[in-house]
C-alpha cells in the first residue's frame, strides 16, 4: 500500500508530455512519428510502418496485379523505393495514399515488364437490353458468393488505367480525392475512369446473367 | 407529330445526361436539383431505372470484396529485404 502511495505520487510528478505522450495513442507509436523517425533515418521505425501497411498494399497490389508472385514482388519494390525517398515524404497525405501510389507504379512498371496479361484494352459502353433486373436478391439469379467472383473476374478483366480507380474507390473505400492522388490524375478525370470503370463491371454482370439463361 | 419528336429529343436528352451521372448521383455528388433530375428519369426510363439498380449492387458488391487474405510474413520478406540491402 505504501508501495502504490509512493509510485502514484511519483507518477502524478511526471511531466505531462511523460504521462501524455502525444506521439502514442493506447499504446501504439502515432504514424506521423513513426515517418519523422524514418525520416530521420531510423530503420525499426520504417519497420513499423511495413509492419502496419504490408498486408493492405499487398491485397491492393494483388487485386490490381491478379499474381500472388507478381503482388509481392510489387510490394517489396515499393517499400524499398519507399525508404529510399521517404525523405522527400510530406505528411499532407497519409503515408499509406503515398504508399499507394509507389506500390501502384511498381505494379505498372511490373505489368509492362511481362506484358498485359489482360487482353482488354479499351471499354466497351454498350447496353444490354435484354439483361434482367439482377438488383434484387429475391429475383437474381446471382448467389452473394457467385456474384463476389464475377465482380473480381471482371475487375481484373478492366484495362490497367480503369482497373485502378475501381479498386482505389470501390474495394479500398478511399475518397475520390485520395484516389485521384494516388493515380496522379486531376478528381474530374478520376471520377470519369470511375464511372467508365464501374459500367463495364455492370455490364459483365449483365453479360454473366444472359449467359446463365 | 412535331410535339412527339420534341418530347422524344427531350427524353433522348436526359437519357444521355442520367447515364453519364449515376456514379455521381451513388456517391451522393450531385446537387439536389441534379438528384432530383436522375430520379425523374430512372422513374420514366426502364433502361436507366435498371442500369441505376444494377450499378448500386454492383457497387454494394465491390464493397464487400474486402481484403483479400495476405500469406504469412508479407511484412517479415521485405524487412529481410531492407536489412539485407542496408
Amino acid at each position: 500500500m505504501i508501495v502504490n502511495a509512493s509510485l502514484d505520487t511519483r507518477l502524478t510528478r511526471l511531466p505531462l508530455h511523460v504521462k501524455l505522450d502525444p506521439v502514442r495513442r493506447g499504446g501504439a507509436e502515432t504514424e506521423a512519428h513513426l515517418v519523422e523517425r524514418s525520416q530521420a533515418g531510423d530503420r525499426a521505425a520504417f519497420e513499423e510502418l511495413i509492419r502496419r501497411h504490408a498486408d493492405r498494399l499487398y491485397a491492393v497490389l494483388l487485386r490490381f496485379l491478379g499474381d500472388p508472385d507478381d503482388a509481392a514482388e510489387a510490394s517489396q519494390e515499393a517499400f524499398l523505393r519507399a525508404w529510399r525517398s521517404v525523405g522527400g515524404f510530406q505528411s499532407r497525405s497519409q503515408f499509406f495514399t503515398w504508399l499507394c501510389r509507389i506500390g501502384l507504379n511498381e505494379a505498372k512498371r511490373l505489368g509492362a515488364k511481362r506484358a498485359a496479361r489482360s487482353s482488354v484494352t479499351s471499354i466497351e459502353d454498350e447496353a444490354v437490353p435484354e439483361a434482367p433486373d439482377w438488383s434484387e436478391a429475391p429475383h437474381s439469379r446471382l448467389d452473394q458468393g457467385e456474384l463476389r467472383e464475377v465482380l473480381e473476374r471482371a475487375v481484373r478483366g478492366l484495362p490497367v488505367e480503369y482497373r485502378a480507380p475501381v479498386i482505389l474507390r470501390d474495394v479500398e473505400g478511399l475518397t475520390t480525392k485520395q484516389a485521384a492522388a494516388i493515380m496522379g490524375i486531376r478528381e474530374a478525370a478520376f471520377k470519369s475512369r470511375l464511372h467508365r470503370a464501374r459500367l463495364a463491371v455492370r455490364q459483365a454482370v449483365d453479360e454473366y446473367v444472359l449467359e446463365g439463361e | 407529330m412535331r410535339l412527339g419528336w420534341i418530347a422524344r429529343m427531350q427524353f433522348m436528352r436526359e437519357h444521355r445526361w442520367t447515364h453519364a451521372h449515376l456514379s455521381d448521383h451513388l456517391d451522393g455528388e450531385l446537387s439536389a436539383n441534379a438528384t432530383a433530375r436522375v430520379k425523374e428519369h430512372a422513374r420514366v426510363c426502364p433502361d436507366c431505372h435498371r442500369v441505376l439498380a444494377t450499378l448500386r449492387r454492383t457497387l454494394a458488391g465491390l464493397g464487400q470484396l474486402g481484403a483479400e487474405p495476405a500469406p504469412a510474413g508479407v511484412a517479415d520478406t521485405v524487412i529481410g529485404r531492407l536489412r539485407r540491402e542496408e
